[in-house]
């Protein structure tokens, strides 16, 4: 019957019908709901002939585990503090009380909702206000609009704190989709990675609403340093004398970004990943041996510097922030990460060896993931021409030997 | 009028804007438009010190040796920004205290150069002074409108006065930090160059 | 003409008198324009400082005389030498603080502190708000290293050299809306009708990491600034530095010497 309805509305929408400037918006409808009628012939991606929507799909997937948890940990966390004396408020807390769920951080389904509550907003504003934009850019310029908002869609809300605000949100995503892609010409032309972009925006913008220690637990009046910032006063003796666990770090039941604290359902997405050939392998592990590399350098240091954060072991690293999350979901983003095989090993490993020295030696920002992975995303094209021009060279050089 | 010597002075404005289209004197552009206050003072000095400079080296362009042209145009230049800079820290101390090194930097404005060597040289003195005028007019309209955008966005306020109450004064609005930073003139100058090229496509470069 | 006016002796000729030229007129501006620059440096410091002391709104701009009348009502600005306390004879208007700190002549080495003070001046000003005869506030410059940047301003002490009656910034790089919040008047409020010092005269005052009781169950502590951990740290430290056995704890002392009387 849908079907009916919009083949029956198409005509309006066609080339010489009413309404044909607008046939970007039932474009999208139309193959959101169904199969699309043509299929992508020509590679999307500058030079990467996978199919698009294929791509696109797997890493939704494999960011699922991450999604789920953010609603579970937020809610959690929210709750931890309520058990622990603060207050509930708010239409959110109205809403689970209305569900007849108490605020127990032992009940799995009562943080779940409640986390819900905060993540779902969030992901619904990205994509109404990126979406929007979206479809203004694609009548104005008259291109069909195409899916590669939807993983941008997806890894925004997961890089937020629970608490930002909505607005910000909306206004954080249009400046990444309008100054991160549309301006270098749409999906698959930009340098910079859009999701990224849009919270380095926030972060400069606002950074009351995106870091310190208030917002990261999704309760009123809560306040309290994330993992990062003890390490970054008292080093791993801040770790150490925290109430959370290495292991609270690695499954991810410590405040943080809502989609970022799990690095074991990081790991599996990187699974998926690597398996399907989606993301690189080459650029996680290039990752991984540039922190741990310099995490042991400046660990070697550390007794002579009177930075703290200099002893935290890689170990920690790895587990905490956006480490893990930005190794497998950002740095490996296939249109701003380097795209010739070695090129992703330099790539990879630059980002580690920054986004470690970043956060250890910088005196303000604790994180220094999405720090790293920008700057790495604008040297992407520079790190491939230099392999590209010896490529060329050295096959032109074998051809003057044979010839 | 001339319909010539109108356009030695408009087209500066949008069709040849020496920020948005030559893509000159960018340094100031960025460090003095925090307010709106700072970048109309720096408007208006390097108003009085193109056109006047345009018109010295065009009044004596037919006494000056070929070989040291350009230490003359200095010289002249060089001497009329340290009268701005001396009547401004004499009449408007307070501003010229923000303003510290960049009225001083003037002289090395690409964009008073460059109109001293490129057009002041070759032409009468009426004309130089009527494109010095045009070339500072379109500066100063990139400044100003950076400027009112940083400022309101940044902080809330236009000269000074607060327009958006902010937050921490009970207000409403949250005071956009990005804008503050000097990157947020460059996103804004390129959004700026980016509507100017949409609206006149003949300035975008051929690839 | 073309011709003539590449010959070498032109050129010498043109270049030479354009630069008397150039001299001439930028030499006569400067010196003209010199007195009332002198002025307008003299009235800044001056506005600056009776701002600090309260005695205007910030934001509002009195005129030439009206800066000068509170000036010459109220304050009584002294240079002393900060190791003894005693006070010295050089012009307090002149004196330049900062710039005697980066002057290796008038200046020593710190010794290692938490506020990141570099150089400590031989001498240092003391702003004296006198009302009715008596002293009613003695305003002290600090300075110290935050998160990004160098904190530059004034903490206010009542008459009685250990309440503190107010802290400002005047000039710092802060992260906007975390620890650039020390601007703000409702935390610098906060810092009002504490004590600096404990009865023995012992720097105590402290800024904590989350929130202090009110002035009279808790006077020797303020609120720490939320999310800014590193601000606050800082702010501790240079107001502890200040206040202290390299700062301004001899003037102190032998101000309450002579109090006492």
């Amino acid at each position: 019957m849908l079907r009916k309805l919009l083949d029956s509305q198409k005509e309006y929408f066609e080339p010489d019908g009413p309404l044909h400037r607008f046939h970007p918006l039932y474009e999208a409808t139309d193959t959101l709901l169904y199969s699309t009628p043509t299929v992508t012939e020509h590679p999307s991606h500058v030079r990467d002939a996978l199919d698009l929507k294929r791509m696109m799909s797997i890493v939704v997937f494999a960011l699922l585990p991450c999604v789920l948890m953010a609603m579970y940990n937020t809610g959690l966390q929210a709750n931890q503090a309520i058990a622990a004396g603060l207050e509930p408020a708010g239409w959110r807390a109205s809403a689970v009380t209305a569900m007849g769920l108490g605020f127990l951080p032992g009940s799995i389904l009562s943080c779940f909702v409640h986390g819900a509550t905060y993540f779902l907003p969030v992901f619904v504003v990205t994509f109404a206000a990126g979406g929007t934009c979206e479809v203004v850019f694609a009548i104005v310029r008259k291109h069909e609009v195409n899916e590669g908002f939807f993983v941008t869609g997806f890894l925004f809300p997961l890089i937020l704190p629970p608490t930002i605000p909505l607005w910000q949100v909306a206004v954080g995503i249009i400046f990444g989709v309008v100054i991160g892609k549309e301006i270098f010409g749409g999906t698959g032309m930009n340098i910079l990675n859009p999701a990224l972009l849009a919270r380095a925006f926030l972060f400069f913008a606002y950074p009351a609403q995106i870091s310190g220690d208030a917002v990261w637990v999704a309760v009123d009046g809560f306040s309290g340093p994330t993992l990062l910032a003890r390490a970054m006063v008292d080093g791993s003796q801040g770790l150490l004398a925290a109430d959370m666990s290495w292991w609270d770090a690695f499954l991810g039941f410590i405040p943080g970004s809502m989609g970022e604290t799990s690095t074991l359902l990081c790991l599996l997405g990187a699974v998926i990943l690597i398996v399907t050939r989606v993301g690189s392998w080459r650029t996680m592990a290039g990752v991984a041996i540039g922190s741990l590399a310099v995490s042991l350098l400046l660990n070697a240091f550390s007794g002579h510097v009177k930075n703290s954060y200099f002893d935290v072991p890689f170990y920690w690293h790895f587990v905490l922030g956006g480490w893990a999350f930005g190794t497998v979901f950002m740095a490996t983003d296939p249109v701003s990460s380097a795209q010739t095989e070695q090129g992703k090993w330099i790539y990879g490993l630059l980002i580690g060896v920054l986004a470690i020295g970043i956060r250890v030696t910088n005196p303000a920002y604790p994180e220094g993931m999405m720090l790293a992975i920008l700057f790495m995303n604008v040297f992407a094209p520079l790190i491939d021409y230099g392999f590209i021009q010896a490529n060329i060279k050295r096959r032109a050089a074998r051809n003057v030997a044979t010839a | 009028m001339s319909r010539k010597r109108r356009d030695i002075l408009l087209n500066p404005l949008f069709n040849n804007n020496p920020i948005a289209f030559q893509v000159l004197g960018i340094c100031s552009a960025l460090a003095v438009t925090t307010k709106m206050e700072t970048a109309l003072v720096m408007a208006v000095a390097l108003t009085v010190v193109l056109s006047l400079s345009n018109l010295v080296v065009s009044l004596l362009r037919h006494y000056v040796p070929t070989n040291v042209r350009i230490i003359f145009q200095l010289a002249v230049i060089a001497s009329l920004v340290i009268i701005t800079d001396q009547v401004l820290k004499a009449y408007l101390y307070a501003i010229s205290k923000q303003l510290t090194v960049f009225v001083g930097l003037i002289i090395t404005n690409c964009i008073v150069m460059g109109r001293a060597e490129a057009f002041a040289m070759q032409n009468g003195p009426a004309d130089s002074l009527l494109d010095g005028i045009g070339n500072a007019l379109g500066y100063d309209a990139v400044l100003l409108a950076t400027a009112f955008f940083r400022e309101l966005l940044g902080s809330g306020t236009l000269f000074g006065v607060p327009l958006l109450t902010k937050v921490t004064d009970g207000g409403w609005y949250y005071p956009n930090g990005l804008m503050v930073l000097s990157p947020g003139a460059f996103f804004f100058i390129g959004l700026l160059i980016w509507a100017l090229r949409t609206w006149k496509p003949e300035q975008v470069e051929e690839e | 003409m073309s011709q003539q006016r590449n010959t070498t002796l032109y050129t010498i000729g043109f270049t030479a008198a354009v630069c008397v030229v150039c001299s001439l007129i930028v030499s006569t501006t400067a010196v003209s324009l010199k007195p009332r620059q002198a002025s307008n440096a003299l009235l800044d410091r001056q506005k600056n400082i009776i701002q600090v002391a309260g005695l205007i709104e910030p934001g509002t701009d009195p005129d030439r005389e009206a800066i000068q009348h509170l000036f010459d009502q109220y304050m009584d600005p002294v240079v002393i030498e900060l190791a003894t306390g005693t006070e010295v004879d050089i012009d307090a208007l002149t004196f330049d603080q900062t710039e005697a700190a980066r002057d290796p002549a008038r200046s020593r080495d710190a010794p290692p502190n938490p506020a990141g003070v570099k150089r400590v001046p031989i001498h240092g000003i003391v702003y004296r708000v006198v009302k009715d005869g008596t002293i009613d506030k003695l305003i002290l410059p600090i300075e110290g290293k935050g998160l990004w940047s160098t904190l530059y301003g004034f903490i206010a002490l009542d008459g009685d050299a250990r309440t503190i009656r107010g802290i400002t910034f005047y000039q710092h790089g802060e992260t906007p809306g975390l620890g650039g919040e020390v601007d703000n008047p409702g935390w610098k409020a906060r810092w009002k009708a504490r004590k600096a010092f404990d009865e023995r005269g012992n720097v105590t005052i402290e800024v904590l990491k989350k929130e202090a009781g009110p002035p009279e169950d808790d006077p020797y502590h303020v609120d720490g600034l939320s999310g800014a951990t590193i601000t606050s740290r800082g702010v501790s430290a240079l107001v502890r530095f200040w206040l202290g056995d390299n700062g301004y704890k001899p003037y102190i002392e032998r101000y309450n010497a002579s109090r006492s009387q």
